[in-house]
């Protein structure tokens, strides 16, 4: 049996959930407005997607279909999407791929497409950002000795007198490493002109694999790095969401539950380290 | 990559990233909106309007107290 509520106990009950709604209105502002850009990152932000694109001229043998579509399942869950296209000035079928309508990469081999989206670093790098850490600093050798270790030097001291050191990782890559052939060429086509500079480079890494534009050469100082870490550590404007700097890496995984941001007990802790 | 490289002569001369600049200059946090100074005509139009209703409703009134006291 349904009772009949009165007038008032009703304007009274719109009245509470007026109120409950914008308590609710407000927490959810205050949460996206001190929520940092590392951790909003990585809980909001989409990974980008990528496009791998099978060009040929004429028709498609039913050998090459199945091996498109081999291709295409073991892409499943990865940011990238995978496309036949015909075009007649596509003789010699390849594959090409592109990032927001960029060539990155022209393939002529079908096995030049191995391990393409995974390699054991990108799964060690996006381990540590699931484990709530602020960000993976990737230094990529110029596989030139002296160089290397200067500006390897200049990072490792700033990490490590930074109060953000427990939580940054900083890992190293050789440019001729050849079991992440792939992840080094998607590092070199975060800007267009790197893969012809010869110099050590250090990547900033992030939320879901956002990789940003990087520090290279005497721009690997630690006033720099510090503004690196200051980026990420700041609160996510909305100036940083609706215009995201950097790429993101081709990874195949899942971002679902990731641990909590380890930037935040450090802040609580110590809140003269709190920066916009 | 909406900020990619740009053209430069030398290494040295290559700008540094736009992200990085912009955490250096303070820009990447909200900018409060600058006031502008604005033509105002809300006064103007209110008094208008004001005026509009009050003739009107005079007006009004007064066929509406000459129509009874004829009919009276």
């Amino acid at each position: 049996m349904v009772l009949p509520c009165s007038p008032e106990k009703t304007k009274e009950q719109m009245r509470r959930i007026k109120y409950i709604r914008i308590i609710v209105l407000a927490g959810a502002i205050s949460l996206a407005c001190t929520t940092k850009v590392s951790e909003w990152m990585l809980l909001n932000s989409e990974p980008a997607q990528y496009t791998l694109v099978y060009m040929h001229a004429g028709t498609v043998t039913p050998a090459v279909r199945q091996q498109n579509t081999a291709l295409s399942a073991s892409l499943q869950s990865t940011n990238i999407q995978f496309r036949s296209v015909q075009r007649e000035e596509a003789e010699n079928p390849y594959y090409a791929l592109y990032y927001k309508n960029r060539l990155f990469s022209k393939y002529t081999d079908y096995r030049e497409l191995d391990k393409l989206a995974i390699s054991p670093l990108r799964e060690r790098i996006a381990r540590e950002l699931m484990s709530g850490k602020l960000c993976v600093l990737l230094y990529l050798r110029s596989d030139i000795k002296e160089k290397d270790e200067a500006g390897l030097r200049i990072i490792k001291q700033t990490v490590a007198s930074s109060p953000f050191s427990k939580i940054i990782p900083v890992i190293e890559l050789s440019r001729g490493n050849r079991d992440e052939a792939h992840f080094v060429s998607l590092l070199l086509n975060v800007e267009s002109d790197l893969r012809s500079i010869r110099e050590p480079m250090l990547f900033g890494i992030f939320g879901r694999f956002t990789t940003l534009e990087p520090l290279l050469a005497k721009g690997i100082s630690a006033e720099n790095i510090n503004l690196m870490i200051d980026f990420l550590t700041a609160d996510c404007s909305c100036l940083i969401k609706d215009n995201l700097p950097g790429i993101n890496i081709l990874y195949k995984g899942s971002w679902e539950n990731p641990a909590p941001a380890l930037v935040n007990p450090i802040l609580d802790a110590s809140p003269a380290l709190l920066h916009r | 990559m909406d900020q990619d490289t740009i053209v430069y002569d030398s290494l040295s001369e290559r700008p540094l990233p736009r992200w990085l600049t912009d955490q250096r200059d303070g820009l990447n946090t909200y900018q409060p909106e600058m006031a502008e100074m604005k033509e105002d005509r809300s006064l103007g139009v209110s008094f208008a309007v004001t005026g509009l209703i009050i003739v009107l409703a005079v007006a009004f009134l007064t066929i509406y107290i000459l129509r009874k006291k004829r009919s009276l």
